[in-house]
């Protein structure tokens, strides 16, 4: 790809070869690389190569309005936008001391859970597919295309909704929408007895999968694993309840952990994590009908919009882990800095170089899509 | 939070020289340090406090002072509480302390100022490029580069006239914009 960047590295005389994995290659998510250093095909050492991706958002955001910016926000994380919008939205209400409206918070949670399960079943698919079990794969795609849906539906856009506004969101929920959700969540639901039958207890995957990239929680503490690769290891920590944000201080769900700290641990957490999504999305359904009121509070003109000097810190829980944004206003009418946190910047990065020492070469895949690594967001 | 621990935490940052504690809310702590005595507060934190967790590493250019601002957020999963170390380190020559070896995941946020701010932090693992592989300009995420400029001293405008577009073009529209006239440039503080 580019070859001028890849000096050959000196080695003394030995049987070790170097194979460049990616930036095209089915086993790698996204558009990224490895480097992967072999001996026969045990990986000696993997050097993440990133920056395929780069599209600059936090130097963009800095030249454009704070409204303009909701535009650009949900495109850092592809399979899972809406935290994107939401956090930005979060640290903008923060810096002007605006108070969102109940039933906005209730219905950025709707989002933010449709958002986790649709990503979800985006990376069981991948997941399944390279193992080799690609009927997971249709079934993951066709399922989630059940949620794009309900987000067109809401929202008018099937993947980037750019739903949130600072104060709120955009618009209501249609007629009839909540029996919809209600009846896609049984239809999950009813689905999950197939998706074990067919992936999670699948011999071939467990044989796969088991006790490949398996991490212990110290090692994890250490190197900033956060989200379901945390509580694979079996630390139960989730920011939705020990840093709460929005209502999830209101809403009853469990966090499931796993103790063993490998691919296959990893893949059960997200399993048992759709299903609390789906109860969580239930208590969502049944409290809306209940909360009258504004869906967002006004805000100044947006295009003459000056937020207040200060600085920001907003965390919440995506799909793949902990996100956070650090905003910096200095009173202007654009944001004078934004820094992403994605929480793949360490699992594509210094997890999954850990990881894959001393893993064979098909497995990388493995470890790979069981981290749920989101190169878009280590670019940025 | 744990009060009993959060009160023995107040006490020991009071011991550290120079340092500002402010709480933001029953979650939140900013805290202000000298360049010289972050690590000491890091090594604290982390070994004393039980903030084992550094969520980022966050820098911001305050070009008219001269200034990098670099924002430590760690956290305890035991207090439950984040604290953000702020401390200012000169714009030059722009080298400062890698904390690498209290926190592993330093590395990335370091290596990612390094491209993006040109900050040099000694005792960090990989100065070198990761995201910029084949970018020789200056650290672009600095105030005073200007990415439209950047564009104009290194790319060719092209025209661009497919047929479908003449119509509009001749009604006054259009899709390219002069370079004159761009919206966001530099030119926004004359």
């Amino acid at each position: 790809m580019r070859p001028e960047n890849y000096e050959a590295q000196q080695h003394p005389p030995s049987h070790e070869y170097e194979l460049n994995f990616g930036p095209n290659h089915p086993g790698i998510e996204g558009n990224y690389a490895l480097k992967v250093r072999l001996h026969g095909d045990r990986v000696v050492e993997a050097t993440a190569d990133g920056g395929y991706l780069h599209r600059g958002f936090e130097k963009l955001m800095e030249q454009r309005l704070w409204i303009q910016n909701i535009a650009l926000v949900p495109r850092i994380c592809v399979p899972d936008p809406a935290p994107m919008e939401v956090a930005y939205s979060m640290a903008v209400e923060a810096l002007c001391g605006l108070e969102v409206p109940e039933r906005a918070q209730w219905l950025r949670v709707l989002q933010l859970e449709l958002s986790r399960i649709a990503a979800h079943l985006f990376i069981f698919g991948g997941h399944g597919a390279t193992t080799g079990l690609y009927s997971n794969m249709y079934w993951g795609i066709a399922d989630r295309d059940l949620l794009l849906d309900l987000f067109e539906e809401l929202t008018g856009g099937r993947v980037y909704s750019i739903y949130n506004l600072p104060g709120g969101v955009r618009r209501d929920i249609p007629d009839g929408f909540l029996g919809r959700v209600s009846h896609t969540l049984d239809y999950l639901e009813s689905r999950l007895p197939d998706y074990d039958n067919l992936f999670f207890t699948n011999p071939v995957f467990i044989t796969r999968a088991k006790g490949i990239g398996a991490m212990t929680v110290e090692q994890a503490l250490e190197w900033g694993v956060t989200g379901p690769n945390l509580r694979a290891t079996g630390l139960a920590f989730d920011v939705r309840r020990d840093d709460p944000y929005l209502i999830y201080d209101q809403l009853k769900f469990e966090i499931p952990t796993e103790q063993a700290g490998d691919a296959w641990a990893r893949t059960l957490v997200r399993r048992q994590e759709l299903l609390q999504s789906i109860y969580i999305l239930r208590q969502v359904v049944e409290r809306l009908p209940t909360l009258p009121g504004p869906i967002r509070v006004p805000i100044p003109n947006p295009l003459a919009w000056n937020v207040p000097a200060g600085e920001v810190y907003v965390r919440l829980e995506s799909s793949k882990g902990e996100l956070a944004w650090y905003v910096v206003s200095t009173g202007g009418p654009k944001p004078y800095r934004v820094h992403v946190r994605g929480p793949s910047s360490m699992h594509a990065v210094q997890v999954l170089e850990h990881l894959a020492k001393g893993a064979r070469i098909e497995d990388i895949a493995q470890i790979m899509f069981s981290l749920d690594a989101c190169p878009p967001e280590v670019d940025r | 939070m744990n009060t009993e621990l959060s009160h023995w935490l107040d006490h020991l940052l009071e011991e550290l020289h120079g340092v500002a504690i402010s709480r933001t809310d029953s979650r939140r702590v900013r805290v202000d340090v000298a360049a010289d005595a972050l690590p000491a507060l890091l090594e604290l934190l982390e070994g004393h406090a039980s903030y084992i967790h550094l969520s980022a590493i966050s820098c911001v250019d305050w070009i008219e002072a001269g200034e990098f601002e670099l924002v430590y957020h760690v956290w305890s999963y035991e207090l439950k509480s984040l604290v953000s170390a702020h401390t200012r380190i000169p714009r030059e020559p722009g080298l400062y302390l890698s904390v690498y070896d209290i926190y592993r995941p330093a590395a990335f946020f370091e290596r990612d100022i390094h491209e993006m701010y040109g900050i040099y932090f000694s005792g960090s693992p990989h100065m070198t490029k990761f995201i910029l592989t084949e970018w020789d300009g200056p650290p672009p995420m600095r105030k005073d580069f200007d990415s439209e400029a950047w564009v104009n001293a290194h790319f060719d405008w092209q025209d661009y006239h497919p047929d479908w577009l003449r119509d509009i073009e001749a009604q006054g529209g259009g899709i390219a914009v002069h370079p004159d006239e761009q919206r966001f440039s530099r030119k926004q503080n004359p």
